[in-house]
């Protein structure tokens, strides 16, 4: 019974409220829309905690929905024991760069008075989850391995489930607490989502990669300005 | 009688006397059941087909009642510690191993299922007498074959995922298997055998492997190819799972402390211009 709340209606509840919520803060506070940076705030250790993180999470997370939707190309790959290996120590490696990350952004929010002033209840809250979910995520990877290819076989039958509105529990209640516990806090992020600074991810500007380069130069006498202050 | 043509008599009767037939009485077996018993019990037991891991059913009601026999269903491990002497015997006929709690059993699933294993007693040939793998010598070919089918490299028929996605064994390359599943290095000598093996493999019992194989099942080839291939690499000694997943953990530290160097070689001139200026007025 528990296990069919959590695996079974848990994750309609997570994104009933991720997807209304969602909308309504976009038509409501759309300028809210921004992981509003602080860069300007502190700018050194600020490199080592935000690139590690996001190359990391990005692959991470794209490793997952690849999984979710080519399952049967993950198992193609990894059917030969050299790429099965490759693919497992790769994840290992994104998902420690994550921690890296992760870890040198909260020090640096910690660390730095400007940044810990911008630091919201809210940012400490995703902060805390997403380290729940990268640490358990590196635990099950050791412990459990192979998980890229059991993902395949067992947990993506049961998205798929959940895609059908007709949940399968039985591919969950038999996994390691671990992965339960990962699972359960990847839908609890999912919740919270549309409330914190992770919105950002939606107003990615993704034209950027593609956009003709812009060069911005000083269009003005530094010195002149500066004397003048 | 009250003007009703007979036929539609006789109806309240035979009505009446379904009502009064409860579940122990002998029904003819459901579907129910006999997908049942097909998916959790026929890959450790037979209806006269001889011992698998548990023993042979054929003719179970003559050996304990029914009342005894509904308790165990519900409660193998509790019924067994009772001190019952036929419990003692089974556990020692078992090797001490045993029957693991059955998903979702209760009163009325333990009795249909006594009711289809009296049915099938009382047949010539049952329908669960056995998976009926080769007897034949198992060949280097049908170990190439099992070991390419527990690998990967050959695909199962049915589609089911190959073992190594959870399982490990003594004798793979690399890092060897996953670890959801338990080491089969001693999967064979576990099971006693090419029977009670082959048996297990065509419907899997565990409940991480019956949602995936229930609809994909291993054809009996691919079950005698497996079983030789785990029959040949038995005994060769359990992989030390730690040391493996010491050596995987390394090897991402490794790699990630690479990229880590990257990112600084190819953002070697993040800090020049205006960022230096920002640098410097902190």
């Amino acid at each position: 019974m528990t296990n069919y709340f959590w695996f079974g209606v848990f994750p309609y509840i997570s994104l009933v409220v991720f997807f209304l919520a969602t909308i309504r803060r976009y038509r409501t506070e759309s300028f809210s829309y921004s992981s509003l940076s602080s860069q300007f705030l502190e700018n050194e250790q600020h490199f080592w905690a935000s690139v590690p993180f996001h190359y990391g999470i990005l692959t991470v997370l794209g490793g997952h929905i690849l999984a979710f939707l080519c399952p049967q190309m993950i198992l193609g790959w990894n059917a030969v024991a050299a790429r099965l290996i490759a693919l497992e120590v790769t994840g290992l490696a994104v998902a420690i760069l994550t921690l890296v990350g992760l870890i040198n952004i909260v020090i640096r929010r910690l660390r730095f008075p400007k940044a810990r002033r911008v630091t919201t209840a809210g940012d400490w809250f995703i902060y805390g989850g997403l380290l729940v979910q990268v640490v358990t995520g590196i635990g099950i990877s050791i412990n459990h391995g192979w998980g890229s290819s059991w993902f395949a076989t067992s947990l993506t039958p049961w998205l798929w489930t959940l895609v059908k509105f007709n949940p399968d529990v039985s591919y969950i209640t038999p996994m390691p607490l671990m992965v339960k516990a990962h699972i359960i806090n990847a839908f609890l992020i999912i919740l919270v989502f549309p409330f914190t600074r992770l919105v950002h991810i939606l107003v990615v500007p993704n034209p950027y990669l593609w956009r003709k380069t812009q060069v911005v130069i000083w269009n003005w006498d530094r010195n002149r300005i500066r004397k003048s202050n | 009688m009250f003007g009703l043509p007979k036929r539609l008599t006789i109806l309240p009767l035979f009505l009446l006397g379904l009502l009064a037939a409860n579940a122990t009485a002998q029904d003819p077996p459901s579907e129910e059941s006999i997908n049942y018993f097909r998916t959790n019990c026929a890959s450790c037991h037979t209806i006269g087909g001889g011992r698998l891991t548990g023993p042979d059913l054929k003719g179970l009601a003559e050996r304990k009642d029914r009342e005894w026999l509904v308790k165990f269903l519900l409660d193998p491990k509790a019924t067994l510690d009772a001190g019952d002497p036929y419990g003692q015997k089974l556990l020692s006929d078992a090797r001490g191993v045993y029957m693991p709690p059955v998903a979702g059993m209760n009163k009325e699933l333990a009795n249909k299922l006594l009711n289809l294993i009296d049915a099938e007693s009382a047949l010539e040939k049952s329908k669960f007498s056995g998976f009926q793998i080769s007897e034949r010598p198992l060949t280097d070919l049908d170990i190439a074959t099992g070991k390419a089918l527990f690998n990967g490299q050959k695909a199962l028929q049915e589609g089911g995922p190959a073992c190594i996605s959870c399982h490990t064994l003594s004798g793979l390359s690399g890092l060897g298997g996953g670890l959801l599943g338990p080491d089969l290095s001693g999967a064979y000598s576990r099971l006693e055998g090419r029977k009670a093996l082959g048996a297990w493999l065509s419907s899997p019992p565990s409940v991480v492997m019956q949602p995936l194989y229930t609809n994909s099942p291993l054809d009996s080839e691919e079950v005698l190819a497996l079983v030789a291939y785990l029959k040949a690499t038995a005994g060769t000694g359990e992989l030390e799972a730690e040391s493996t997943s010491l050596e995987f953990t390394l090897a991402g530290i490794a790699l990630a402390a690479g990229l880590m160097v990257l990112f600084d070689i190819l953002w070697r001139k993040r800090f020049r211009s205006v960022r230096r200026t920002l640098l410097a007025q902190r």
